[in-house]
């Protein structure tokens, strides 16, 4: 009997300890709360201060109160911008010190969903990577919205060319973007002139383009040479249907994909483009393939570019093997505009978390803003708001391909983001991505695969 | 607490004696063996009271002697309920909820059961840790007590060969997963190179090692190869506790190799085979990780043929963010391993008793 009180009492008595911690967890959540309240107003009577601060472009900081803001970001050693933003950042705004905090970039956004749950978050500003992981900080209530903000500072939207409005949640906007990147198709000007065939144009159709690609294919033994290479990633197959304009990947019926899996299926078939499964299990990166010089086209984003031009400087590269690139345009479906393509904006958030929402809001409309992107353009990335100025710059790095088509690929007349937001997009994200991985390693045929898409994505949408 | 005089102290402990006394005969009498070991039990605290009150102190030196184990006990059961216990009772309860880790709680009843069976992805990844289960425990254990019997012999090398078949267990997974991927490259690997030019296979047909239907059974070939070393040290010490005279007798009376190991090694063993067998099982259901590095490829996700109960669990929680249907695929996961665990556990214990 004794016994059985004693585990109950000791019981009790670790429940009652635990309680206390999470009591005092709370009280301290309390206190971080009101303290917020506290700071968020004194920062809220500095504003007009910071925004003539930053308008001016020097900071008129003498009287405001030191700030430090925690900016979670990925991949600080390889990725020279974080370090030029904050420096040029700090440099113009003396009481505000930015920390970076580095969450990796392979699950970026899961690690920073998971630090954003429950309280006791330190983030001020945190980067969103992709649509999937916005939609989750924002069902989660991680971020807030940016209108009032924007609207109180007039912030012009339109600088962004409409990618902001494809992330609008039930009327409000919960970042800025600070980077855009679009898809282009790389090609490899050495291979182009030894096969005596012309380069690709900024203004082919697909048919064109599998053509082409197959006019570069030379599958003799040992001086292989692949027409294209696609990367394992959906967006680098399934979202070439998406670029007529009239479809995106929320419709829940993807017939109109099929064309495009059966050119790229076809292609690897022929041995145009090496073959997923073979990808997917040597893990080979899209960089390794293009630089290896084996590859005549390669469609990827436009961050491919700072990393050529970086790493064919290095030497890690061989410029004998991919030292004369170039870029033009996406191919386009017949009927379609040139210039349409795909994209994914990067973008900056305050968390709903932070004691000096006001600090971490200027910081994101510096960032996301015209300073903001001289930065970003200074080392080869493409900043959100593309200037005539902006594309200068990067045109005119040294190392960018000097012919007239890769500037001329630079002008987007269509962008159309890889993922829109919607709010079940990381579901259906997870769907297509399986079925996209079925119908490439041959598991499924392209009709099974879409036919399980459709059925999938409408369950999901019809919740 | 008021402190009673001697005499009141004789009383009461008078009287307990005289219960005491009268329980004892009672057991005595008692035929009901449930009840009789009720008694007794009780007997043990009329006995610790009558000390108590002998002695006079405040706790008695049971009591005082638990206290001690539950203190040595405390600092890890403390860590145990904190990061352990609580977590999964929160699990049980999560998986009737619906909860995205930062909104508020919402009671969801059986709806996040109700909808595992439309569920294409739960279904399959339910299919294929099944049959990674049905494929891997009984070779692994086939494969693992052979080795054993082999090197329990005194041959050449042997300590070499031990040593060889421990070997995978102990090395990185990611290292030789890497290699099988090599060997195994569908196009490029040696494997499949000599299935073209000496069977002359297709180059059609050749087999995806890692996509398919065939990425179950690299899966389970892969983790047979992995674990069957584990497995053999296991056997080994429960073949070596096998008397020698066993062996002795049975020769004299005639036995051949195959009787020997049917009469004589297997029944010794059950007590390591059921280790070995609950062991696997569990280990089984959990697969995770060679999965993901087997067929996740460079982003780590699984397709319907090759994703597990675990990676689902892993997808629905971290990736969607749906904590209450994740817990709901943890329970069922749980249950399978609960039932099959118990099923096993009866059967050893019906062959000790027979």
């Amino acid at each position: 009997m004794k016994k059985k009180i004693l585990s109950v009492l000791l019981a009790v008595a670790m429940m009652g300890t635990m309680l206390a911690g999470c009591g005092n967890n709370e009280n301290d959540g309390g206190n971080s709360g009101s303290g917020s309240s506290g700071t968020g107003s004194t920062a809220a009577s500095s504003t007009p201060d910071s925004g003539a601060a930053s308008s001016g472009g020097t900071g008129d900081s003498a009287g405001a109160e030191p700030v430090t803001l925690r900016w979670a970001i990925w991949d600080q050693e390889t990725t020279q911008y974080w370090g030029d933003i904050k420096a040029a950042y700090e440099a113009t705004h003396d009481n505000v010190t930015i920390e970076m905090v580095d969450l990796g970039s392979t699950d970026y956004m899961t690690v920073l969903a998971t630090e954003l749950s429950g309280q006791g978050s330190e983030f001020d500003v945190v980067t969103v990577k992709d649509v999937p992981g916005y939609a989750t900080l924002v069902q989660k209530n991680a971020i807030i919205p940016l209108d009032d903000y924007i609207k109180a500072d007039g912030v012009d939207l339109e600088q962004y060319a409409g990618a902001t409005d494809q992330v609008v949640v039930d009327g409000k906007l919960y970042e800025l973007p600070f980077r855009n990147d679009f898809w282009v198709l790389f090609y490899n000007k050495d291979l182009f002139d030894a096969a005596n065939v012309p380069y690709p144009t900024n203004d082919m159709t697909f048919e064109q383009y599998d053509e082409l690609a197959r006019k570069m294919t030379d599958t003799t033994f040992g001086s292989q040479v692949y027409g294209a290479h696609y990367h394992t990633w959906r967006s680098a197959v399934q979202l070439f249907a998406v670029l007529d304009g009239q479809h995106t990947i929320l419709d829940g019926s993807y017939e109109f994909m099929k064309p495009y899996y059966e050119m790229v299926l076809n292609q690897e078939a022929d041995g145009v483009a090496r073959k997923y499964s073979d990808l997917k299990t040597e893990g080979l990166h899209y960089s390794a393939a293009f630089s290896g010089g084996d590859v005549a086209m390669l469609n990827m984003g436009s961050w491919f570019i700072a990393t050529m031009i970086t790493n064919l400087k290095s030497g890690e590269y061989d410029s004998q093997l991919c030292g004369n690139w170039g870029i033009v345009k996406y191919p386009h479906a017949e009927g379609v505009e040139p210039g349409s393509t795909l994209g994914t904006i990067t973008g900056l958030a305050v968390t709903s978390a932070t004691d000096t929402p006001d600090a971490a809001w200027d910081f994101v409309k510096w960032v996301s803003g015209e300073e903001g992107a001289a930065v970003m353009a200074s080392s080869g990335n493409f900043p959100a708001i593309m200037t005539e100025e902006v594309v200068n710059l990067i045109t005119g790095l040294e190392g960018f391909p000097t012919d007239d088509a890769s500037k001329e690929a630079l002008n987007v007349s269509n962008l159309y983001l890889e993922v829109p937001y919607a709010p079940n997009v990381s579901e259906i994200n997870s769907v297509l991505d399986s079925y996209h991985g079925s119908i490439m390693s041959g598991e499924m045929s392209i009709d099974d695969g879409i036919a399980a898409m459709n059925t999938e994505v409408s369950k999901i949408l019809g919740q | 607490m008021p402190k009673m005089d001697e005499a009141q102290k004789a009383i009461k402990i008078n009287s307990l004696q005289e219960e005491l006394t009268a329980l004892i005969a009672s057991v005595r009498t008692e035929k009901d063996v449930k009840k009789k070991r009720r008694l007794i039990a009780k007997i043990g605290d009329y006995n610790r009271k009558i000390d108590t009150l002998k002695s006079g102190r405040l706790l008695s030196r049971e009591t005082k002697r638990d206290l001690v184990a539950y203190s040595f006990i405390a600092p890890n059961f403390i860590g145990f309920c904190v990061f352990t216990l609580i977590p999964i009772v929160f699990a049980f309860a999560l998986a009737f909820m619906r909860w995205d880790g930062s909104n508020p709680i919402q009671w969801a009843g059986l709806r996040n059961f109700a909808g595992l069976w439309n569920d294409i992805f739960f279904k399959a990844a339910l299919k294929n840790t099944i049959i990674y289960c049905i494929g891997t425990v009984p070779l692994t254990m086939i494969a693992s007590l052979a080795l054993a019997i082999v090197l329990n012999q005194k041959v050449m090398g042997r300590g070499i060969f031990r040593t060889l078949s421990f070997f995978p267990y102990v090395a990185s997974l990611v290292a030789i997963t890497a290699v099988w991927k090599m060997l195994f490259h569908p196009s490029k690997g040696p494997i499949n190179n000599i299935l073209y030019n000496v069977f002359h296979v297709s180059q059609e047909s050749l087999p995806q090692w890692f996509t398919g239907s065939l990425v179950l059974l690299s899966m389970i070939l892969f983790s047979v190869w992995k674990y069957m070393g584990y497995y053999m040290v296991i056997y080994l010490a429960g073949l070596q506790g096998i008397s020698g005279e066993l062996y002795e007798a049975a020769s004299l009376d005639g036995a051949n190799t195959w009787d020997k190991f049917r009469y004589i090694t297997w029944p010794q063993l059950s007590s390591t085979t059921f280790f070995v067998v609950v062991m696997l099982t569990i280990n089984c259901f959990k697969v995770y990780d060679i999965a993901i590095m087997l067929a996740g490829g460079g982003s780590g996700e699984l397709t319907t043929s090759s994703t597990v109960l675990v990676y689902y669990i892993y997808q629905k929680a971290f990736i969607d963010w749906d904590l209450g249907y994740s817990s709901a695929v943890a329970m069922v996961l749980f249950l399978m391993v609960l039932v099959v665990t118990v099923i096993q556990f009866r059967g050893q214990a019906k062959r000790e008793r027979a």
